[in-house]
């Protein structure tokens, strides 16, 4: 790796460090709202692929947060206690804690993963509104299917600290851990729809019917965006689900589908950082700017009616602030 | 046997709630290919300026056939102005930007109805007053049809006929019908598409907004988020009628209607709401053109 | 055996006949035109033969294999390009990247891209000079970077080309692509067409509805007239042949410019 590969990698390292410590530091206020933030760029980043990028436009993105958040909290509340065993044998136990959290992590995005692929064969036949409207049936037939399974808690909502494992905190209170999520999804995203065979997903949104005459499979192509996507959102629902440790199928509706995609339209679709930043900017002014309350949404939505109609590319329309407008252009060719 | 005619009764009471919502999806898709998401945030309002006019004027206390039409008639025109302005404010300025940033906006004319709801009425649930003393107006064995049952039923069928004749009968609907089909092509025979459209979203408003009254006579607790559950599944219903097409509107209304107290009442209530969404991703899946839908080519 | 053999091929929609028994043979490495009217069902035929219509009735075969009603990103891999009569170009991507999509195809990477090895990079570099020698064949060369739909008119329909041949198709099907030029730019248009069939070894079918454009470059012109082909010749036998006149409503050969 080069020196500014390390000076980078160094970087990150101090980046997550300080993240790492800032709860002791910080108003626990704080930690929740930089929490929520975190999740909510995964989750905006998520939607990106299928609707920015592919131009799938897709309203049932909570579905598969909610999905990935109770598979990995019913993981944790039935199993966890045991992989903790199983792991924590030879090492100290932090160490052991922080080896055990990839595991809800993952359930909680293959099963949304699988979801997503259950949801995109059929639904990637349709165009247009037509998806839009399928992509909200299935992400409120999932949300609804989940109300009803009793053993995650049903109406009454799920909670990581349960009778089945007294005593063990299966919470997940790292920001670093967190962010560490964050990066790692911008980063896979961003060098999906960068790197050569990302063009595909590109070609699909600017026209189908092109790309397809060119070769290219443009149902496999939106599947697989619509898989990665649906795989991230879970993991986002997954944090969501250990930072908050208590989870409701309220939270999962399509209005916060909605949410999500006002963070990606905002941005501008098409452009990752534009994601990222709508998303937190989102997620942090109105909790920083308390007396908002009930006024938040109110504003979230004029804000949107007014993009729509006055800058309807977003805030950064398909252009990436550094260092993703790097990641953008392959290296140069050396001559 | 008494059980399923009373199930289907009810079936059809809420089914025409359902197809009256779903004719205003219908006919603004129709005439702009927009999926109105806010239709539903118009029928909670037509609840809600109701029970605030029937207060005002004090027919709480004093139920009363004329009080209803009178709060009927009031809702209905109020929520007529709502729509046009809706129209003209959000969506008129995104003619010819495509069809997703109409789409993306219609969810945040929503959005933003829904929470300035929450603000203004207060999010608690209200009780709708009680304009009409519900009495039973026929029995059969063990089934029974209310007053308000037949209200319902009557008015809905009543609008809809209305609707039916205007669109058919009227040089306005005429007019609709020629926007639906090829809007440029009637902008170029002298129809004024600006004034047809805004004239859609009044009489789709007004229509929403009798459901939403003979919903809180039928259903008295009202609340400002009373519009989404709803509103989605008339907008299903609209689908499955084809969207598009105003019988489909009122047979898809009824249909679901039908379906979803069928199956709660015969199989589960926690799946209620899901009955729909499954309804629509079938109907996608397999005809997403709905029953009276027309099939639509893309040129290459 | 002829490369592209249509038989007796018939597509309808709903109650529409858009083609009739149409009979079409192109020989390996030859350059045919498809012409008629507006509306004769030229760019159906060429919908029904890159798979986005299936046919009706009858069948499309290419080097024997029946390729009828097959998807357009199966045909391609059989060597099948095109160009669109609207232009479909990547509007928002830069002329460069409309051309790297199309050298994608069938041979996507996906996940492994996103490790970025070095065979990753020498692929990409492999790619992008692949493009850029495309782009330049077609005197596309300085645009490279600029998106799609900023380019002139011109460039844009040769740019259309380049993505085409990038998928190194053996019969590229060209779509009017000399609609809306002036008679300097036809000519020159002819002259690129002979000349990448020459160095692509390509087979040509081009649809247009300018008779003239067509006559000094293709060996061999069939004529559709509402659905029905009504004459298949060389093209000077074509320009005398009374049907033909008759369907372009008596009018000279010049009926057709107005593109």
């Amino acid at each position: 790796m080069s020196r500014t590969g390390w000076a980078r990698l160094a970087g990150f390292g101090v980046a997550l460090a300080a993240l790492h410590f800032a709860p002791l530091a910080l108003n626990p206020y704080f930690v929740t709202i930089l929490a929520r933030i975190g999740i909510a760029i995964v989750a905006a980043a998520s939607l990106q692929l299928v609707n920015g990028f592919t131009g799938q436009f897709s309203i049932g993105h909570a579905g598969f947060m909610g999905l990935g958040a109770y598979a990995s909290a019913a993981f944790s509340v039935y199993l966890g206690a045991a992989v903790l065993d199983a792991l924590g044998g030879a090492l100290p136990a932090g160490l052991a804690r922080l080896l055990y959290f990839p595991f809800p992590l993952l359930v909680g995005g293959l099963v949304a993963a699988a979801a997503g692929l259950v949801v995109a064969v059929p639904a990637l036949r349709l165009r247009g509104d037509y998806l839009a409207i399928a992509t909200l049936g299935a992400g409120e037939i999932i949300r609804i299917a989940i109300l009803n399974v009793d053993s995650v808690g049903g109406a009454r909502g799920f909670s990581l600290a349960s009778d089945v494992h007294p005593g063990v905190d299966l919470r997940f209170d790292s920001l670093a851990g967190v962010y560490g999520v964050a990066v790692i999804a911008i980063a896979a995203i961003a060098r999906l729809v960068y790197a050569g065979g990302g063009l595909a997903f590109r070609a699909v949104r600017e026209d189908e019917t092109a790309a397809e005459s060119l070769g290219i499979p443009t149902t496999r192509v939106k599947v697989e965006a619509f898989l990665v996507s649906s795989f991230f959102a879970g993991v986002a629902g997954a944090l969501f689900a250990h930072s908050e440790g208590y989870i409701h199928t309220n939270s999962f509706s399509f209005v916060r589908s909605f949410e999500i995609v006002t963070f990606v339209v905002l941005g501008g679709l098409g452009s990752l950082s534009g994601a990222v930043l709508a998303a937190a900017v989102l997620t942090a002014a109105p909790e920083l700017l308390r007396g908002l309350g009930e006024w938040r949404m109110i504003l979230y939505a004029a804000l949107l009616i007014a993009t729509m109609i006055l800058r309807p590319q977003g805030l950064l329309g398909q252009r990436e602030l550094w260092p993703l407008s790097r990641l953008a252009a392959p290296d140069p060719p050396s001559s | 046997m008494d059980n399923l005619i009373q199930q289907l009764l009810n079936g059809i009471t809420w089914g025409s709630i359902y197809a009256l919502i779903a004719l205003g999806y219908t006919m603004v898709y129709g005439v702009l290919r927009l999926i109105n998401f806010a239709h539903g945030e118009v029928y909670m309002m037509g609840a809600m300026t109701g029970y605030y006019t029937a207060r005002a004027l004090g027919l709480a206390t004093e139920p009363s056939l004329g009080g209803l039409a009178l709060v009927l008639v009031t809702s209905m025109l109020a929520c007529g102005l709502l729509g046009a302005v809706i129209e003209r404010v959000a969506y008129r300025p995104l003619r010819g930007a495509g069809r997703l940033a109409p789409l993306i906006t219609a969810i945040g004319v929503s959005l933003f109805l829904q929470n300035t709801g929450q603000l203004v009425f207060g999010a608690d649930p209200k009780f709708f007053p009680a304009l009409l003393r519900s009495e039973e107006v026929w029995r059969s064995g063990d089934v029974a049809v209310s007053n308000i049952q037949l209200t319902v039923l009557v008015t809905a069928v009543v609008l809809m006929a209305g609707l039916e004749f205007i669109v058919q009968r009227t040089r306005f609907g005429r007019a609709m019908r020629a926007v639906s089909y090829d809007a440029p092509a009637a902008a170029l025979m002298g129809v004024p598409v600006d004034r047809v459209i805004t004239g859609t979203f009044v009489l789709g408003s007004m229509l929403a907004a009798a459901a939403g009254i003979l919903v809180g006579l039928s259903n008295p607790k009202i609340e400002p988020l009373m519009g989404l559950m709803p509103g989605l599944k008339a907008f299903v219903a609209a689908v499955l009628g084809g969207i598009g097409s105003v019988p489909g509107a009122m047979v898809g209304g009824l249909l679901l209607g039908v379906i979803e107290t069928l199956v709660t009442g015969y199989l589960s209530s926690t799946y209620r709401d899901a009955i729909a969404f499954v309804i629509l991703v079938l109907i996608l899946l397999y005809r997403p053109t709905g029953l009276f839908g027309q099939p639509q080519t893309e040129k290459v | 055996m002829a490369f592209l053999e249509v038989s007796r091929l018939t597509v309808r929609f709903g109650g529409l006949t858009a083609v009739s028994q149409l009979d079409l043979s192109v020989d390996e490495g030859a350059l045919v035109a498809l012409i008629g009217p507006n509306g004769a069902g030229k760019t159906t035929a060429f919908n029904v033969i890159t798979g986005v219509y299936a046919p009706t009735e009858g069948h499309v075969r290419l080097a024997g294999c029946e390729i009828g009603g097959a998807s357009p990103h199966a045909i391609s891999a059989h060597g099948v390009a095109r160009t669109f009569q609207n232009i479909r170009l990547f509007r928002g991507l830069s002329a460069l990247d409309n051309v790297r999509a199309a050298l994608l195809g069938a041979s996507r990477a996906g996940w492994r891209d996103v490790l970025r090895g070095a065979a990753w990079r020498s692929r990409e570099r492999a790619g992008e000079a692949e493009a850029r020698a495309l782009l330049d064949e077609l005197s596309l060369g300085p645009s490279a970077d600029a998106r799609a739909d900023s380019l002139p008119y011109g460039e844009q329909r040769r740019l259309e080309i380049a993505r085409a041949l990038a998928t190194k198709p053996k019969l590229l099907l060209l779509d009017e692509p000399a609609a809306g030029m002036n008679p300097a730019e036809k000519q020159a248009l002819r002259e690129l067409v002979a000349q990448l069939r020459r160095v692509h070894g390509l087979t040509i079918v081009l649809i247009d509805h300018d008779v003239s454009f067509v006559m000094n470059l293709c060996e061999r012109v069939a004529v559709l007239d509402h659905g029905e082909k009504i004459a298949d010749d060389v093209p000077a036998a074509v320009r005398r042949d009374p049907k033909v006149i008759e369907a372009y409503l008596g009018a000279d050969s010049e009926a057709g410019a107005a593109g």
